[in-house]
């Protein structure tokens, strides 16, 4: 197996966007070919494009020749689409990792791309419901706020946590997203704010979700020989893990414990021979406040129940135990499905090379992201390094 | 009259008939007021959602149970904001994981004449069987206290 890196990224503005998918996917494609050296389109041998909702919220299936049209690439060895809802972005990121690994591509872009704002917010809202299992749960209608606003509620019920130390996780993202000019939100709220923003699903409310957002992120990566062609610092991808269970939100197994985070953290730390308390920070998929705080308790942050603790102390911030979500996570940069994932790659490569703004640098060596998607059934944690 | 009509790629609710599906039994049972599931002919798995092959045995022989209709909440929400498109009337509507009595499985649905304000963990809950527009049927549940 070849090793793996990151060598190049690519990020468009993130928000409402007036503009289209076929848009956003060429400035995220010339904000990537910008920042690489020395590559030519021809050279791009492979694509792989993580998108979501593209064949209902752009009425466009089979993105992928869309993509390399778009690009003016003519993808020679392999040309994917990934889908995973909220999951696709690290999903085209695995994809490309595999074929590359194993020699069947040499170089390739990666571009998660999501147009998520239509005309009609009902129509997205069924779009989203349909990513839970349509005739039984989605029917109902379960959708996003409201799947973990039952999640935030038995965690309420089973530890004690609180719609403050919740409202936490959202102000400490927002404090970073201010340093972010791409993201969606990038403006501080108090917590205050939070506990009075309107209710959406209660204990959820409207500063506990992520929104619905439009926006593209793309990188280049290449193996382990070819690195210093397009760049002097590589950010290496050394673990992957990926568990699922089944859809339906009556069959869960535990609502409040992420049995499929754990196993796929547990293989990705196995796979780059690290452990979390070597990561120097880290992105987890905070789509609800909520999230965040159980994902710091499955990744063994901290004990079972104490991660709203842990957000109130402030060891998910800059000079705590592990800082988290640094570009403002989904809560301060929205959340375009198959965009996100690779946005957070972009994040662990960009303060590795020392490109984010002082304010939110931290740099390091180890680096880690961290995906769910639908109810939770599906995890995926990717385990860098910084190279060079 | 017509299953869906017209307007099929937004219809959440699933169709019904024996022309569409090989578990209309369970939608038939349902307008007599029964909630029911297969069991596995072969392994003895009690399924949930109703299924034609067996995820444990693989077998395909199936007879049909009834579920209990009596449950308890488990875990709920009002959704106040952000209904999917045909829904946006139906706001606010409260919506639950409910565990059936007795039985180890546990089914999502809308809780009917219910405020959220007025509910708890652990309430008391029972089957409501609602029609659609062209008849097909599907389920709720209601408090019962």
């Amino acid at each position: 197996m070849r090793k793996v890196a990151i060598v190049g990224t690519g990020m468009t503005k993130w928000g409402v966007r007036g503009a289209t998918y076929k848009e956003l996917v060429q400035e995220a494609g010339k904000d990537l070919f910008d920042d690489v050296r020395n590559v030519e389109k021809k050279d791009v041998d492979s694509l792989f494009v993580g998108s979501a909702l593209v064949d209902r919220l752009a009425f466009q299936a089979y993105p992928a020749p869309i993509v390399a049209e778009q690009l003016g690439l003519t993808p020679t060895r392999m040309a994917m689409r990934t889908e995973m809802a909220c999951v696709s972005g690290q999903s085209a990121i695995r994809a490309a990792y595999a074929s590359i690994a194993s020699g069947l591509s040499d170089v390739a872009v990666v571009m998660g791309a999501e147009k998520m704002n239509i005309p009609s917010f009902p129509e997205i809202q069924a779009s989203m419901a349909c990513v839970l299992d349509r005739e039984w749960d989605g029917v109902n209608g379960l959708n996003a706020p409201p799947y973990f606003a039952l999640v935030a509620q038995r965690h309420m019920h089973e530890y004690g946590t609180t719609e403050e130390q919740m409202a936490e996780v959202s102000v400490k993202n927002h404090d970073y997203a201010a340093t972010n000019p791409t993201a969606h939100f990038p403006k501080r709220v108090t917590k205050e704010k939070v506990l009075a923003s309107p209710k959406i699903a209660p204990p959820l409310k409207l500063l506990d979700c992520s929104g619905i957002t439009d926006g593209a992120a793309a990188v280049l990566m290449t193996h382990g020989d070819a690195v210093k062609r397009f760049t002097d610092t590589p950010v290496y991808v050394e673990g992957l893990g990926q568990a699922q269970t089944g859809s339906l939100v009556g069959n869960l197994e535990n609502l409040t414990t992420w049995l499929p985070l754990k196993r796929a953290a547990a293989d990705a730390f196995r796979m780059a021979g690290v452990t979390v308390h070597d990561m120097d920070l880290a992105e987890t998929h905070d789509c609800f406040t909520i999230s965040e705080i159980m994902e710091h308790e499955d990744l063994g942050l901290c004990p079972k129940g104490e991660g709203g603790k842990f957000a109130v102390e402030g060891q998910s911030r800059i000079g705590g135990e592990l800082p988290t979500n640094l570009r403002g996570g989904l809560l301060g940069c929205g959340h375009p499905l198959g965009a996100t994932g690779v946005a957070q790659a972009i994040e662990i490569t960009r303060q590795f090379r020392a490109q984010v703004p002082k304010e939110r640098y931290v740099g390091g060596e180890w680096g880690m992201c961290h995906n769910l998607s639908g109810n939770a059934n599906n995890h995926a944690v990717m385990v860098l390094r910084r190279g060079g | 009259m017509q299953e869906a009509d017209g307007h099929y790629a937004f219809d959440f609710y699933p169709l019904q008939s024996a022309e569409h599906t090989r578990i209309h039994l369970f939608f038939e049972n349902l307008k007599a007021g029964r909630l029911t599931t297969t069991k596995c002919a072969g392994c003895g798995t009690v399924l949930w959602q109703p299924r034609v092959v067996c995820p444990r045995c693989n077998g395909d022989a199936m007879e049909w149970v009834d579920l209990p209709k009596e449950g308890a909440l488990f875990a709920f929400t009002v959704v106040l904001a952000g209904a999917p498109l045909g829904m946006e009337k139906d706001v606010p509507f409260v919506v639950a994981v409910v565990q059936l009595d007795g039985s180890p499985i546990r089914v999502v649905a809308r809780i009917d004449d219910a405020a959220y304000e007025d509910l708890h963990i652990g309430d008391p809950v029972a089957l409501r069987v609602i029609r659609l527009p062209d008849g097909r049927a599907w389920f709720r549940f209601a408090p019962t206290r």
